[in-house]
């Protein structure tokens, strides 16, 4: 802004911006370095090899497939579902007025702040109680619930489109799912984007859930990797280098999905998050 | 009235899988979890059940470890959050003006908030580790090493692996230095302010709704770390269910040992209750605070 101290201003701007990506960027520098460099060698900070079968060991010394397709079966079933119901009941809050609209929302904000794990262990006795320990059907349960912020995503998307639209839906005999479905819901494609990619990085990533919920063999990857170290058979000492690649793995498709959709999730952030 | 009648229905029908949901896997768990902290149960005498009183309630006061946990927990809040929405509102800072590859930084300092846990506890457990890469980093200095995972930095540590993350929250500073009027700070050029006035005068209080935002979410979060401390200083086995180092026992990891480990789900319960007033009486504390230092729009118009 100020024309004087430009080109110096720029320049040690710049030197600061760099310097903070290198701090941030080191971890996963160094994890691929690591990731990349012969077993059992000393931490390195420069690439010392090319050692890919690292990758390859890192998805064949424990389960990894099984615990791949667990996860991907958890994460479609909770994106199907969730994704869908939150668009839904977000539409409602937003769009249908109704007696007790305004109680139930301040109930779907109230349910974003509660500590998740308050309803998460009695939920846990409850399925205990009732055998249902063990099954995917949980997150079934929760999906088809949709999401308290998710929602509120959703209403704040749809609390912006004018009126007429609806208006004219109305006058072309159109139902209200109808005008739902072919109107609302294609119009909000960056926010059902920005839910999905949420969705699935949050579903990817939990570890607790399936732990409480699950037994081993339907582990997805996150519990498994928390669970099950990286050792030659036989042997107790873990490959380190063996377990910065399954990190890395692991990592790779949230942070795929985070690019294809970074576009409508900082819009999505930008038009939600402030009003709210 | 037959249009307002169809409107009524369809609302009801169109929010009735949330509203199932939350009652049966929501309400219902809270309330019974409630119930249980009232309870004796311990995992096998459900049939059983003795009502207690408050008697799991008074043992949390008189558990020396519960005790502990909470107070590590505050102290872990209390340097995590104002540092993590402090380098969250100064990289969106940074960030904010129109300059070349602005975009790439912002997708930089974002990346680390999404990595999952798991992989950023693989890595950081590794650069930790006594002859880690970190170690090597204070050799080449001739700094004396450190045991990061020990006792003396395991908090150190983990506040240094969370705040890693702390790039998650310029988003949301990002859009709310966008929403900051540009007349202001042409009258303030005007009348001759500096760069620094404009910070302190113009940028910082309009940025406080978001700040208060970024504090309280912070805070809620920050309460209720468990996976963190218990992956990264537990045992190198990675066992989920083992005690992570002295210094890093949070509330929630003793809560969730209590349950998990040694089946004591009453206690539990009731560990979990007290938490869940402890985060509520911190977010009211704040919300009251917050007149004195929020600014908010609505004041200005009227």
């Amino acid at each position: 802004m100020n024309v004087g101290s430009s080109k110096w201003g720029t320049s040690v701007f710049y030197v600061v911006l760099i310097i903070c990506s290198l701090v941030f960027l080191l971890p996963l520098y160094l994890a691929i370095v690591n990731s990349l460099s012969s077993w059992y060698s000393a931490p390195t900070i420069v690439l010392t090899g090319f050692h890919f079968e690292n990758f390859i060991y890192a998805t064949t010394l424990i389960d990894f497939l099984k615990f791949v397709k667990n996860s991907v079966i958890i994460c479609a079933i909770v994106l199907f579902t969730s994704t869908m119901i939150s668009g839904l009941v977000g539409y409602a809050f937003a769009r249908i007025k109704a007696p007790g609209r305004n109680v139930l929302f301040m109930i779907v904000l109230s349910t974003m702040m509660l500590p998740g794990i308050v309803t998460q262990i009695p939920t846990y006795i409850l399925f205990y109680k009732y055998n249902l320990i063990n099954t995917y059907l949980p997150w079934l349960f929760w999906g088809l619930g949709g999401n308290a912020f998710f929602i509120f995503l959703y209403r704040q998307f749809f609390a912006t489109i004018p009126k007429e639209l609806e208006e004219a839906a109305r006058i072309d005999g159109c139902s209200i799912f109808r005008t739902y479905w072919n109107i609302f819901l294609p119009m909000s494609l960056p926010v059902v984007a920005t839910v999905s990619i949420m969705n699935f990085q949050g579903t990817w990533g939990d570890v607790m859930t399936p732990f409480m919920f699950l037994k081993q063999d339907l582990y997805p990857l996150a519990t498994a990797l928390s669970m099950i170290t990286y050792q030659e058979p036989g042997s107790k000492v873990i490959i380190q280098q063996v377990s910065l690649a399954a990190g890395i793995l692991f990592m790779i498709p949230v942070i795929i999905t985070f690019f294809l959709g970074q576009r409508y999730i900082v819009e999505g952030i930008v038009t939600t998050g402030v009003k709210g | 009235m037959k249009e307002k009648t169809r409107r009524i229905v369809a609302f009801y029908l169109m929010i009735s899988p949330w509203f199932i949901v939350f009652l049966l896997l929501g309400l219902y768990p809270m309330l019974y979890g409630l119930y249980l902290s009232f309870t004796n149960y311990y995992g096998f005498n459900m049939n059983n059940l003795k009502m207690v009183g408050f008697h799991n309630y008074r043992t949390v006061f008189t558990d020396s470890e519960a005790l502990y946990a909470m107070g590590r927990t505050l102290l872990v809040t209390v340097i995590n959050v104002p540092l993590g929405t402090a380098i969250g509102l100064s990289l969106a800072l940074l960030l904010n003006r129109n300059i070349r590859g602005g975009g790439v930084f912002r997708t930089i300092f974002y990346l680390p908030s999404i990595v999952p846990v798991i992989s950023s506890v693989l890595m950081w457990r590794f650069m930790f580790s006594n002859d880690g890469i970190l170690n090597s980093i204070l050799n080449l200095f001739h700094l004396p090493r450190i045991n990061w995972l020990g006792y003396d930095y395991a908090t150190v540590s983990l506040i240094i692996m969370l705040l890693w993350g702390a790039g998650g929250g310029i988003l949301i500073n990002l859009a709310g230095l966008k929403g900051i009027p540009k007349e202001l700070y042409e009258a303030a050029s005007i009348d001759g302010a500096s760069a620094f006035q404009k910070l302190f005068r113009i940028t910082l209080p309009l940025m406080t709704p978001v700040i208060f935002f970024n504090v309280i979410m912070g805070v809620i979060g920050s309460l209720q770390i468990y996976l963190q401390p218990i992956l990264l200083t537990g045992s190198e086995r990675s066992e989920l269910l083992t005690r992570p180092i002295q210094n890093n026992y949070l509330y929630v990891v003793h809560a969730f040992l209590q349950i998990f480990a040694f089946q004591r789900f009453a206690y539990g319960m009731a560990l979990l209750w007290i938490l869940f007033i402890v985060i509520l009486l911190i977010t009211i504390i704040l919300f009251t605070t917050s007149k004195f230092w929020v600014h908010y729009e609505t004041e200005q118009e009227g």
